[in-house]
């Protein structure tokens, strides 16, 4: 019959009438990220932070901009060098996480928030102090020790400097000393240092 | 009081018409008294035109954000009611262009003659038991004629606008109207000739049962040809806002736009109307005589419903796609449905020239399944041409424009 | 009655100013749509004169698809934008058109206006107060019409009974000269074979 397919668009349509609108209204709820988002506000922690600026050499577009002076704090390792200035550009920041996967110390890591508009482009740039501030919750991006824990950004607990690195991650220890098991164990209750 | 109106006045069953007169007609002569009566009453119907053009852009927004499962806009008022304020704010603070090189005396004049007509079609349309502002005995010809004043305006836009792109789009609508209005005006005469009359007053008492079931193809051909008169999606080339050539209002910006648009979803109320009364049997119903309105305008709401559902499920047809439609489907359709309701008249009518009804009833019977067949019969008949139409420039001075045949 | 006599004038003036528009004027377009004007004032004229059906079929046949034919034709001609040009034939123009206005005038104010005859005049007012719907012998005598003489009278013919039944040949020839005007007009714009 010819115009039966005609009717069953509008039997669709018509149904749709019946179902609950996906809408999401904007300033009163969020959408829901998930946990490997790739967010504006970087989580950067200070006490791991060497200064080697791998992140700066990595970054596609050259927006983070990195001062140094030498020091000598934490002389027994090796030295780390005195942060001057540590900038990102995030009104030309692609979000692509290079910087996250060049860092060597697990100290950079993407963020779990979209909300960082500004009103002028001179406010867009995130300083030292802005990312020391920055809420603590790392997104799980490029790092499978925070994965394998199970953590999850949207609704965890913020995470301190000792937590977020993998030298604790059963896993890495496991690699590290050259005992390679059959199949890599997810550790939810693995070491005393781990998060929830 | 001191004027009387004739017998044969046509305003004379107008109640609300009469109550005015008399008390003006006490202190002002008679002819100032009829002049002011017909002022007062055609304020209040183009007041409620213009706000019901607002709201039912409201309405569509709504229910076209439900159909596409979401919610439509929202946060003006509550339910989004002032949405069409805030449009309204924000088109009348914009600049009001006039294009370099075009008309300025044609261009500006576009907008009214676009409102004029449909302001004009709502004199007729009986909303309640005599309510109409003016009981034509020619009234369904009367819808028919000032519809197609919107023709002219359309091509004054188009062409005044100093707009290749502009004239096209005017071209192309223009061509989409000429062509639905055979079918329609077709389709009517079914309706004219079951009810006896022209005139929607009496068009409403004669439908014992609405005429949706005893002429259902003449208001398949009405609905699908009023939309594409109106340029409502599917049939919106004229206007597609999804494409680059953006139709014959491209160069209005400003309060002229708002006309515009306020003109074309007007029209679509007043068609609404005109098909509730038409088709629907009006303000009938239980109760008729004190609510009367609430039944039309429940109706009216109704098919006002089925205007943005169609809208909401169809996507557009190409230009070709609708010539082929009115000249290959609906206008057979039109001309079996004119033949089959002709001989049913003449059969069915007694003496004095009335149908009862169960004689409408047994049209009902007949002319649903002929409806049916015929649909199926056309549909499968009309070939989907799939192959790619030959575009061949022509040495037409509508510049850079291809025509493209229809084949 | 006042308030006809205005009306009149208003319709009169904006009648003839618009087709004095439609000559005059440079712009094609505007002489169109003027045009346009000018049969709407005709069929304002058609309503004071109490002819509803012959004003709303002018506004639909004649502003609703002959001035877009007008406005079609317009469009398409190449040299549109140079408008109506001056040229020598302006002294004939006004001299031979006001000739034979002089002789319309005369001839319209002079000839004897007979009214339709009381019995027409009868069936006019039964058809127009939508008493009866088809006149045939028992719907007019239940709109009240007794004896079988004026029964007759009112059942004979206006125009268009006259059209459908003494002069039905010359209508159905005219309908074959519109064939043949449209057919034509397919062949002329066909353009050539394989183009």
């Amino acid at each position: 019959m010819y115009g039966l397919a005609m009717a069953k668009g509008l039997m669709v349509t018509l149904k749709n009438l019946t179902k609950k609108p996906t809408t999401v209204q904007y300033p009163e709820e969020r959408v829901k990220q998930h946990p490997r988002f790739r967010g504006e506000e970087f989580v950067w922690y200070e006490e791991r932070c060497t200064g080697c600026a791998s992140c700066a050499k990595y970054c596609p577009l050259g927006i983070i901009k990195i001062v140094t002076s030498p020091s000598e704090t934490a002389p027994k390792q090796g030295d780390k060098y005195r942060l001057e200035v540590f900038d990102i550009e995030i009104q030309r920041c692609m979000f692509c996480g290079l910087c996250v996967e060049a860092c060597p110390y697990d100290c950079l890591f993407m963020g779990s928030g979209f909300e960082q508009g500004k009103y002028s482009r001179k406010d867009m740039v995130l300083h030292v102090e802005d990312l020391r501030q920055a809420d603590k919750h790392p997104s799980t991006f490029f790092r499978p020790q925070l994965e394998a824990s199970g953590y999850d950004p949207r609704g965890g607990r913020p995470l301190n400097w000792r937590e977020v690195g993998r030298e604790s991650w059963r896993w890495h220890q496991q690699e590290k000393s050259g005992l390679r098991l059959e199949h890599s164990p997810v550790d939810t209750a693995g070491s005393q240092q781990e998060s929830n | 009081m001191n004027c009387q109106l004739a017998a044969d006045n046509i305003l004379f069953e107008n109640a609300l018409y009469r109550v005015i007169y008399d008390a003006v007609g006490s202190f002002l002569p008679c002819w100032l008294a009829y002049v002011a009566a017909g002022l007062a009453i055609m304020l209040i119907l183009v007041n409620a035109v213009l706000l019901g053009a607002a709201l039912v852009t409201w309405f569509e927004r709504r229910l076209l954000g439900r159909f596409h499962n979401r919610i439509g806009p929202n946060r003006w008022g509550p339910f989004g009611l002032l949405q069409p304020i805030a449009d309204l704010a924000k088109l009348m603070t914009k600049e009001d262009l006039i294009p370099a090189g075009a008309d300025k005396i044609t261009f500006s004049l576009v907008p009214l003659v676009m409102m004029a007509p449909l302001l004009l079609m709502t004199a007729v349309i009986p909303f309640s038991k005599n309510t109409a502002l003016a009981n034509l005995n020619v009234g369904v010809l009367f819808i028919l004629a000032i519809g197609s004043l919107t023709t002219v305006a359309i091509f004054m836009a188009g062409w005044s606008s100093n707009n290749r792109y502009a004239l096209f789009g005017a071209a192309r609508a223009v061509a989409v109207l000429i062509s639905y209005e055979v079918p329609v005006v077709i389709s009517l005469l079914g309706v004219v000739m079951v009810a006896g009359s022209m005139s929607l007053a009496n068009i409403v008492q004669a439908q014992a049962i609405p005429f949706l079931l005893v002429q259902p193809l003449a208001l398949l051909i009405f609905l699908t040809g009023m939309s594409a008169e109106l340029n409502r999606t599917p049939f919106d080339v004229a206007e597609a806002e999804s494409e680059i050539i953006a139709g014959y209002h491209i160069e209005y910006s400003g309060i002229k736009f708002a006309l515009i648009f306020a003109a074309e979803t007007g029209a679509m109320l007043v068609v609404a109307a005109t098909i509730a009364t038409l088709f629907l049997s009006g303000w009938v119903g239980p109760f008729a005589e004190y609510i009367g309105w609430f039944w039309f305008l429940l109706k009216t709401l109704l098919v006002l419903f089925v205007f943005v559902w169609i809208r909401a499920t169809y996507p557009r047809l190409r230009v070709d796609q609708i010539m082929a439609l009115s000249w290959k489907f609906l206008l057979p359709l039109s001309l079996i449905n004119l033949a089959a309701t002709t001989l049913e008249v003449f059969f069915l009518r007694d003496s004095a020239g009335t149908l009862a009804t169960i004689d409408l009833w047994i049209m009902a019977g007949i002319n649903i399944p002929l409806a049916l067949g015929c649909i199926f019969l056309f549909g499968n008949l009309v070939p989907e041409n799939a192959k790619v139409l030959s575009v061949r420039p022509t040495t037409v001075v509508v510049p850079a424009v291809a025509t493209v045949e229809v084949r | 009655m006042l308030f006809q006599d205005v009306v009149f004038w208003v319709l009169a003036i904006v009648a003839i100013g618009a087709a004095l528009g439609v000559v005059v004027i440079r712009d094609l377009f505007r002489s169109a749509l003027l045009l346009a004007l000018v049969f709407i004032a005709v069929a304002g004229f058609f309503v004071l004169m109490s002819a509803e059906f012959l004003a709303v079929v002018q506004v639909l046949i004649y502003v609703g698809a002959i001035s877009i034919l007008f406005i079609f034709a317009v469009m398409l001609t190449s040299d549109v934008r140079r408008g109506n040009l001056p040229n020598r034939l302006q002294i004939p123009a006004v001299v031979l058109p006001a000739l034979l206005l002089a002789a319309m005038v005369v001839t319209a104010v002079s000839t004897d206006w007979r009214l339709i005859p009381d019995s027409q005049q009868e069936r006019v007012g039964l058809v127009q107060t939508q008493s009866v719907n088809v006149l045939s012998d028992s719907a007019l005598e239940q709109a009240g019409v007794s004896s079988p003489e004026e029964m007759q009278e009112i059942q004979q013919a206006g125009i268009a009974d006259l059209l459908i039944s003494d002069f039905v040949l010359p209508f159905e020839v005219a309908s074959v000269l519109l064939l043949a005007a449209l057919i034509g007009a397919l062949a002329l714009a066909r353009g050539r074979e394989g183009t």
